[in-house]
């Protein structure tokens, strides 16, 4: 038998479940000797039961990264929407805020914003619950991005369906619900998925104004315990839990997606 | 059915005029509107379906002169059919649902009643294994077809369609005239511009003909092709006609 066929997969097919399997362990392997090889250097051996006297934090800071994730999805779905909406208007003040917001939340880091609105958001506005502050700026900033991925949403809506819309007499509030949002939301779904991860991963850097999510929560836990590898793979391996399902599901979404946008 | 057009005209920002003063009193049971690219035609229909204004002018139909504005023409378009080149399907909704959506968010129907009438329609025009698919599972000539009975399922007196064949393969274009042709014998009244000359021919009585943006031609479509009484008219009709066999 050629050994070629075990890894190399034929030119527009699907890798067969076999090669899926060997290979896929294969893949890991390598990754798992490189982390171990680094160990070695260090002299240094994982004992992750460390973290074990942590789980009832770890389960606090998992539920929050959840909830603030989920809160802040809603909220920056409607940040994102007004504002995909906003820069489109003929009404120039209310376009030019829009475009600016997104300009200036897409071109700057993250980090910097969230510096800044804590103390805009939290001190000038008097906001000192941090959770509250956290889904505030995380809102805010996820939202220019949900903004963009609906402004393509409408934009790629055919100007016929627009026209379709109006021979049938439909008035423009109806248009907007029947016709423009079904169609920019089964469009969005897979990019909106997407984000979606982005805003668990981005919650992370909540944990610069303590707001006590897992990566705070395993700060802590490093500083306690000096356990930095142990903490932070276990951190990692958290992370995935929630976003590699998210990833799959996007996965899914595209292509049911383009299955019905054949022609 | 009788239209009227007093002096409208038409231009789009500071470009030219598309349409040129048209001034014209027509009675038609189907009207073809024929002519070169570009020479108007869609915005003629357009301006008849209520879905743009002249810039200035009057239309009237059936003695109802339309007011130009919004409020009113939103009650024309739901009195009148109107049927685009392609892609006029909502692309989110089954054929059956495209059908239903306008009768029941306009026209106030129960969603059983609703149900009722596409089913209806979908039965007699050989639709109904296409009923449940989205448009982009049906071929051009079906999305047109559902395109058609959703246009008419508000029983419109009158039915707009922007070349409804021209997207199409030869086979696929002649179910859809067929259709058309059929709605017509039960007394629909229809306006269709359209490059299938035959159709013009054998199944209009009447024609207008377009031409840089005015009418220069119009009245009996059997006189118009046996006997075109402008150049321009006579050397369109052959340019078109010259690979018909
Ligand atoms: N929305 C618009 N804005 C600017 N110009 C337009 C618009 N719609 C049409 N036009 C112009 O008006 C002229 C006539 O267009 P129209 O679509 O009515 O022609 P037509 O006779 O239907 O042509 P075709 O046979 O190619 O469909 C064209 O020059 C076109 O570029
Ligand atoms: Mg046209």
């Amino acid at each position: 038998m050629d050994i070629r066929k075990l890894f190399v997969k034929k030119e527009n097919e699907k890798a067969k479940p076999a090669q899926v399997i060997v290979n896929m362990v294969l893949a890991l392997a390598a990754i798992y000797l490189f982390f171990m090889l680094s160990l070695k250097r260090l002299d240094m051996k994982l004992d992750f039961s460390l973290l074990w006297k942590f789980r009832i934090r770890y389960l606090q800071g998992y539920k929050t990264t959840v909830m603030l994730s989920i809160v802040s999805l809603i909220l920056s779905l409607v940040i994102g929407f007004i504002s995909a909406i906003g820069s489109r208007s003929n009404i120039l003040p209310i376009s030019y805020i829009s475009r600016i917001y997104v300009q200036f939340i897409r071109g700057t880091p993250m980090i910097m914003q969230v510096y800044l609105f804590f103390y805009i958001v939290g001190t000038a506005w008097g906001i000192s619950n941090r959770f509250l502050a956290g889904v505030l700026i995380l809102s805010i900033f996820e939202g220019a991005y949900i903004s963009e991925i609906f402004r393509g949403g409408i934009e790629s809506i055919d100007g016929t369906q627009l026209e379709a819309a109006k021979a049938i007499g439909l008035e423009p509030g109806q248009t907007m619900r029947l016709v423009i949002l079904p169609q920019i939301i089964k469009r969005t779904l897979p990019s909106l998925a997407g984000q979606f991860a982005s805003i668990i991963k981005d919650s992370s850097l909540l944990s610069l104004i303590s707001v006590i999510e897992l990566t705070q929560t395993s700060r802590e836990v490093s500083a306690t315990n000096f356990a930095v590898f142990e903490v932070y793979m276990f951190l990692g391996l958290l992370y995935l839990t929630l976003t590699f399902p998210i990833s799959m599901f996007t996965k899914y979404l595209e292509k049911r997606f383009s299955y019905e946008n054949r022609t | 059915m009788k239209i009227e057009l007093k002096s409208v005209t038409k231009s789009f920002s500071d470009r030219n005029e598309v349409l040129r003063d048209i001034t014209v009193e027509e009675d038609f049971g189907a009207l073809a509107i024929i002519g070169p690219s570009g020479s108007g035609k869609s915005t003629l229909l357009r301006i008849l379906g209520g879905l743009i204004l002249p810039t200035s002018g009057e239309v009237i139909i059936d003695g109802q002169r339309l007011q130009f504005e919004e409020k009113y023409l939103i009650g024309h378009r739901r009195n009148v059919g109107f049927v685009f080149q392609a892609k006029g399907l909502f692309n989110h909704l089954t054929g059956r649902q495209n059908i239903t959506m306008p009768l029941i968010h306009v026209h106030g129907y129960g969603k059983k009643e609703a149900d009722d009438v596409a089913d209806m329609l979908l039965e007699r025009f050989g639709l109904m294994n296409d009923a449940d698919k989205l448009p982009a599972e049906l071929s051009g000539g079906q999305q047109q077809r559902i395109a058609i009975a959703r246009a008419v399922a508000t029983r419109p007196k009158l039915l707009l369609l922007d070349e409804p064949t021209s997207a199409l393969d030869p086979e696929l274009t002649n179910e859809v005239l067929d259709m058309i042709k059929e709605l017509r014998n039960e007394g629909l009244n229809i306006i269709l511009v359209t490059h299938e000359m035959g159709f013009a021919k054998k199944a209009c009585d009447k024609i207008f003909f377009l031409y840089e943006g005015r009418l220069l031609e119009r009245g009996s479509s059997y006189e118009f092709f046996s006997s075109p009484k402008t150049p321009q008219s006579a050397a369109f009709l052959s340019k078109i006609l010259e690979w018909n066999v």
